[in-house]
């Protein structure tokens, strides 16, 4: 998965291992998502985006996500669905 | 915990454990041989080297709880890597003696089949991930 990890950690002056010691993962794993080679849990992810007190949509970037809502234009059909899912 | 103390923490266990299992497989095997045991007592001596292997696996599975994901993520693929050869070593060897008398392996083997190539794929993977 893109994601602006690399940069972001650069502008704080932070290694990778610092990093990893914010979030309690190793030097590895930091280095596999900045390579884009490892996708963050979604806790793992939480914490990052705390660390850098950013949403986690501005710090990774799913392609496929954005395929999907592209696809899914008419926004209004999730909530009827949730509706229909519910009512049934 | 740290990745280095975790894998301290396993080390801790694994080499004591290793070496426990492996001089009580070969003191068990030389006694067997040259010493008129009971067949009772030959028993109970192998627990020595079952009870060592079995601490070896409980390091290793504390080991990947205390691991971060991605690295626990690696030993996992070797973990899989590690069983597939074993059971294909041992399901093929098992074919080729059952229909082409092929000299008997014994089941002993199957635990250095799967570490050694665990091992083999730790090392692999961890070197294609770049994580060393």
């Amino acid at each position: 998965m893109k994601n602006a990890l690399k940069t972001l950690r650069a502008e704080r002056g932070w290694s990778q291992a610092v990093l990893g010691e914010y979030v309690d993962v190793s030097r590895q794993t930091i280095n596999a998502i900045e390579a884009e080679r490892y996708d963050p849990s979604l806790p793992l992810a939480f914490k990052i985006s705390r660390v850098f007190q950013l949403r986690i949509e501005e710090i990774f970037d799913d392609d496929s996500v954005v395929v999907r809502s592209e696809l899914h234009d008419e926004r209004s059909a999730t909530p009827s669905l949730i509706r229909s899912a519910v009512s049934n | 915990m740290t990745t280095e103390q975790a894998t301290y923490r396993y080390f801790k266990v694994f080499i004591p454990a290793i070496l426990v299992y492996a001089f009580g497989s070969v003191g068990l095997t030389v006694t067997a041989e040259n010493v008129a045991v009971p067949p009772i007592a030959l028993y109970a001596l192998s627990l020595v080297p079952i009870l060592a292997m079995m601490c070896v696996f409980w390091a290793h599975w504390r080991f990947a709880g205390e691991i971060d994901e991605y690295l626990r993520l690696i030993q996992i693929k070797a973990t899989l890597v590690g069983v597939a050869c074993l059971l294909v070593v041992a399901s093929g060897w098992g074919t080729l003696e059952l229909l082409a008398d092929a000299p008997n392996l014994q089941v002993f083997w199957l635990l250095p089949i799967f570490w050694v190539s665990h091992s083999a794929a730790t090392a692999f993977i961890s070197k294609k991930e770049g994580v060393f």
